[in-house]
C-alpha cells in the first residue's frame, strides 16, 4: 500500500456495519487479553501475600506486602543453581537443534539417493512419539549405555570401581536427548523449507566447485535464516519449560533446571500458598522477559515460517 | 626438599584413599515438596544425620506428586533402585511390595525398635506385600469433623451423637446464614475420602469391599445403593449444600475460620492449615481460639450403620530400604542406621511440631504442640475402629466413577442406582482385566 492509497483510505467515511464489527474484533481481543493477562496479574499479586492472608484474601491486593515468599523461595528451590542450567539446556539445545535440522533437511531435500524415502521417514515418524512414552525406555538405554561403556573401560583399566557417567546424569547427556527428541519436527520443517531453495543455485555452485558442506555453509544456511528463526522461537519456550525428560534424566540439584525447582513447590495439598506462587513467577519472568524483548522477531520468525520465499 | 614435599603429598593422597574407602554411600529417594509444613525443618534433621555421621555420604533426591512415581518407576523398570526409598503400603507402591524390591524391615529393625510403635503400623497383613516393606510414619484418618463448638455454644447447640441430631440443627444454623456442614466438594475425591469411606464402613464394612472385588457381592446391591443415599439424603436434608460442589480445596479452611460453617469435614492433614504460619507468624484461627472454641469429632451415629463409630483411615507412608543391598553389608547398616535416626523419637516429636503428620511412634511427647495438633493426637486415640479409605482399598479405573458419581448426586444429574452401576461396570471391566 503506498501513500496514495492511504490517502484514499483516510478519505472514505468509515461505514457503521464496518465500526461494529471492529469493535467486535476489539471486544474479543480484549477478553483475550484479560483471560491471559488477569491470571498472570493475580499470581503476582498473591505472590506477596502470606499464606495466612491467601486464605483469607485470595481476590484484593495484599494488606501486607511480603518479599520473604521470594527470598525462601529462591533458597529453597536452589534457583541460583538451577538458572544457569536452564539457560545452558535451553541456549546449547536449540543451536543443536536447527543446526542439526538444517543438515539433515539440507540432504534430505538435495541429496537425493534410493534410500532418501526410507531414511526421512525414519526421522519423520518421531513426531508421532509422545514425550511420555520415551520416559522409561529412555531412561533405560542411558543407564545401559553408561553401564556398558563403564564396564569396558573398567576392564581396560581405565577408570576405577566408581559410576561411569556419560548420559545419565551429565549435562552432555541431558543436551543430546533434548536435540535428539526436537529433531523429528526440527528436520520436518526444515526439508520443507529447503526444497523450496531452487536447485538450480546449488547446481551453479557445484559447476564452480563448491563441496556440500561448502554449499550449506555459504547457500543453505543464508537463506534458510527464516525457519532457522522460526524453529529457535518454537523450541526455546519449550525447552526452557521442559520437565518430563530432565526429571528423568538427572537426579542430582547440580544438574537439575529450573522447572523442576518449580515443581518442587507443587504440592497435592499445598500448604503455603505464598511460596508457591513466588517460585512460579520466578520460573515466569524469564519467559515474559523474553518474549517482550524479541514479540517482533517472533512474531515475524512464525509468519517467516509459514511461507516459502 | 622436593622429597620432603612429594612423600608427605603422598602420605595425604594414601590418607585420603583409606578415608574415601571407609566412607559408605547411601541413595536416598525421598518424597517431598516445599509447600510441605517445616520444609526448611525437615532438611536440617537430614543435615544432622549427616553431620552426626561422616562415615555415610548421603545423595538425596526429593520429588513430589506425579514426578516422583514417573521416576520411580523408571528406577523400578532399569534395576536402579535407590538404597532407601520413600514408599506407600500398597496403591502407587505396589510393584516394590510385589515384586519384593525392597527388605523385610522387621529383621533389620528389630523387635526392640519397632515396640515403640503402635501395632497396626507394624502388623505386616496391613502392607500390600504382606511383610513389613515400609515403617508407617502415621496413621491418616481421612474423615475428621472439625467442630465450631463456641458457634454452636452460643445457638443453643451441642455436638450431635447422631445424625438425626445433625439434621434438626440445620435449619437453625442456616436461619443465622451459617452453612451446617462444610466440605471442598470441587475436588471429586473430598466426598468418597473424607466421609463416604466412613459411611461405607459404618454400614457395610471392609469385608463387604473385599467381597465385592472378589466378585462375591455387587456394588449395585440393595446394600451399597443405600449407602449412596445416604449421600443423597445429606445433600436434600441441607445439611451438606449442593454449592459446595462450587469450592474448592483451597478455601474451605478459610470459611471455617471464618465461622460460616459449624462443621468443616476434611482429613486430620487438614489441621495444618490453621496453624501458625512460621514466615508471617499469623494463624488462620488464633491458637488460644483453637483451644476454646473449636473440637474434632468422629461423624455422628448414622442410621442403618452395622459398625457404630468406625471411621475410615490408611496407614502413612514411610521408608523402605532397596533388597538389592547385599545382607550384612557396611551398605546396609548404613540404611538401618539412617532409619532408626528418622523414626527416633526425637525426629519424630520434631515432625509432630511442625505439623507433619500425627506420628506412629507410641513414646513422642511435646509440651509444643498447638492446640489443634494436641486435639488431633487425641481425636486418633477416640476412634474405636478403623476402616478402608476406598481409594486406597479400590483400584483407580473403580474409584474414579465412584468420585464423580459422588458429585453427580451432589448436583443431583445421577440417582444412586446409576453411579452404582458405573461402579459395578468398572469393577467388572477391572475382574476381567485381571483375570
Amino acid at each position: 500500500m503506498n501513500q496514495q492509497d492511504l490517502r484514499m483510505h483516510a478519505k472514505k467515511p468509515i461505514k457503521p456495519g464496518t465500526m461494529l464489527g471492529k469493535a467486535g474484533a476489539y471486544i474479543v481481543m480484549g477478553v483475550f487479553a484479560f483471560m491471559t493477562i488477569y491470571p498472570l496479574v493475580w499470581l503476582f499479586l498473591n505472590s506477596f501475600k502470606s499464606t495466612t492472608e491467601f486464605r483469607t484474601n485470595m481476590m484484593g491486593l495484599p494488606v501486607d506486602w511480603t518479599f520473604d515468599n521470594y527470598i525462601t523461595s529462591w533458597k529453597i528451590g536452589e534457583f541460583d543453581k538451577l538458572i544457569g542450567n536452564s539457560i545452558l539446556y535451553t541456549l546449547g539445545s536449540t543451536v543443536g537443534i536447527t543446526f542439526f535440522s538444517l543438515l539433515t533437511g539440507f540432504a534430505f531435500a538435495k541429496i537425493k539417493s534410493k534410500a532418501t524415502g526410507l531414511i526421512y521417514g525414519s526421522f519423520i515418524i518421531g513426531i508421532l512419539l509422545t514425550i511420555q512414552s520415551l520416559m522409561v525406555p529412555l531412561f533405560l538405554e542411558v543407564t545401559s549405555i553408561d553401564r556398558g561403556i563403564g564396564d569396558i573401560l573398567r576392564s581396560l583399566g581405565l577408570i576405577g570401581p566408581g559410576e561411569f557417567r556419560l548420559f545419565h546424569n551429565t549435562r552432555f547427556g541431558v543436551l543430546i536427548i533434548y536435540i535428539g527428541s526436537a529433531l523429528p519436527v526440527g528436520i520436518y520443517m526444515c526439508t520443507e523449507f529447503i526444497r523450496g531453495i531452487p536447485s538450480a543455485i546449488i547446481e551453479a555452485a557445484q559447476i564452480d566447485g563448491a563441496g556440500y558442506f561448502r554449499i550449506f555453509r555459504s547457500i543453505i544456511v543464508g537463506m534458510s535464516r527464516p525457519i532457522a528463526m522460526t524453529l529457535s522461537i518454537l523450541n526455546i519456550p519449550l525447552l526452557w519449560n521442559e520437565f518430563a525428560l530432565i526429571n528423568i534424566l538427572v537426579s542430582e540439584t547440580s544438574l537439575k533446571s529450573l522447572p523442576l525447582g518449580i515443581y518442587k513447590f507443587s504440592g497435592g495439598l499445598s500448604s503455603d500458598y505464598g511460596k508457591q506462587f513466588a517460585a512460579l513467577v520466578i520460573g515466569m519472568l524469564p519467559m515474559l522477559l523474553f518474549y517482550i524483548a524479541f514479540r517482533r522477531q517472533i512474531t515475524a520468525g512464525v509468519s517467516m515460517g509459514a511461507l516459502k520465499e | 626438599m622436593k622429597k620432603k614435599i612429594c612423600s608427605v603429598l603422598v602420605f595425604l593422597v594414601i590418607l585420603s584413599m583409606g578415608a574415601y574407602a571407609q566412607k559408605t554411600t547411601i541413595t536416598v529417594f525421598d518424597y517431598i515438596d516445599a509447600t510441605a509444613p517445616g520444609y526448611a525443618e525437615n532438611e536440617a534433621i537430614w543435615q544432622k544425620f549427616i553431620d552426626e555421621n561422616p562415615d555415610i555420604t548421603l545423595v538425596k533426591e526429593e520429588l513430589s506428586n506425579e514426578p516422583f512415581h514417573q521416576k520411580l518407576a523408571a528406577y523400578v523398570a532399569a534395576g536402579t533402585l535407590p538404597d532407601v526409598i520413600y514408599m506407600y503400603p500398597s496403591g502407587r507402591s505396589t510393584a516394590l511390595h510385589e515384586q519384593k524390591l525392597v527388605k523385610d524391615l522387621a529383621p533389620l529393625l528389630g523387635k526392640d525398635f519397632l515396640s515403640n510403635f503402635i501395632p497396626s503400623v507394624t502388623d505386616p497383613s496391613g502392607q500390600k506385600g504382606k511383610y513389613l516393606a515400609e515403617l508407617p510414619q502415621s496413621i491418616t484418618y481421612t474423615t475428621v469433623m472439625f467442630t465450631n463448638t463456641k458457634l454452636l455454644s452460643d445457638l443453643g447447640l451441642k455436638v450431635p451423637s447422631t445424625y438425626a441430631e445433625l439434621k434438626a440443627m440445620a435449619p437453625k444454623l442456616k436461619a443465622k446464614g451459617i452453612r451446617p456442614v462444610l466440605m471442598a466438594n470441587k475436588d471429586d475425591w473430598v466426598m468418597q475420602s473424607c466421609l463416604f469411606s466412613t459411611i461405607v464402613g459404618r454400614m457395610l464394612g471392609d469385608e463387604w469391599i473385599d467381597n465385592a472385588l472378589a466378585g462375591k457381592v455387587k456394588f449395585t446391591d440393595k446394600d451399597f445403593v443405600k449407602a449412596l443415599e445416604f449421600v443423597q439424603t445429606m445433600y436434600k436434608d441441607g445439611v451438606i449444600g449442593r454449592d459446595t460442589i462450587q469450592i474448592s480445596y483451597g478455601e474451605a479452611p478459610a470459611l471455617f475460620a471464618e465461622g460460616k460453617a459449624a462443621f468443616f469435614i476434611d482429613g486430620d492433614w487438614r489441621q495444618n492449615a490453621f496453624l501458625t504460619d512460621a514466615s508471617s507468624g499469623k494463624a488462620l484461627i488464633d491458637p488460644k481460639l483453637q483451644q476454646t472454641d473449636f473440637g474434632f469429632y468422629n461423624f455422628p451415629a448414622i442410621p442403618g450403620e452395622k459398625n457404630p463409630g468406625v471411621a475410615s483411615a490408611v496407614l502413612g507412608c514411610g521408608y523402605g530400604i532397596s533388597a538389592s543391598i547385599p545382607a550384612g553389608s557396611d551398605k546396609e547398616k548404613a540404611a538401618v542406621r539412617l532409619l532408626k535416626y528418622l523414626y527416633s523419637a526425637d525426629v519424630q516429636r520434631q515432625y509432630l511440631e511442625l505439623g507433619r503428620y500425627i506420628t506412629s511412634r507410641k513414646d513422642v511427647k511435646s509440651d509444643k504442640l498447638e492446640p489443634f495438633t494436641m486435639k488431633m493426637v487425641q481425636y486418633h486415640d477416640s476412634v474405636p475402629k478403623t476402616c478402608y479409605v476406598l481409594d486406597g482399598a479400590l483400584d483407580t479405573s473403580i474409584y474414579t466413577p465412584l468420585n464423580l458419581g459422588l458429585q453427580q448426586i451432589g448436583l443431583g444429574t445421577k440417582t444412586p442406582e446409576e453411579v452404582a452401576q458405573s461402579i459395578q461396570a468398572a469393577v467388572d471391566a477391572w475382574r476381567a482385566a485381571h483375570k
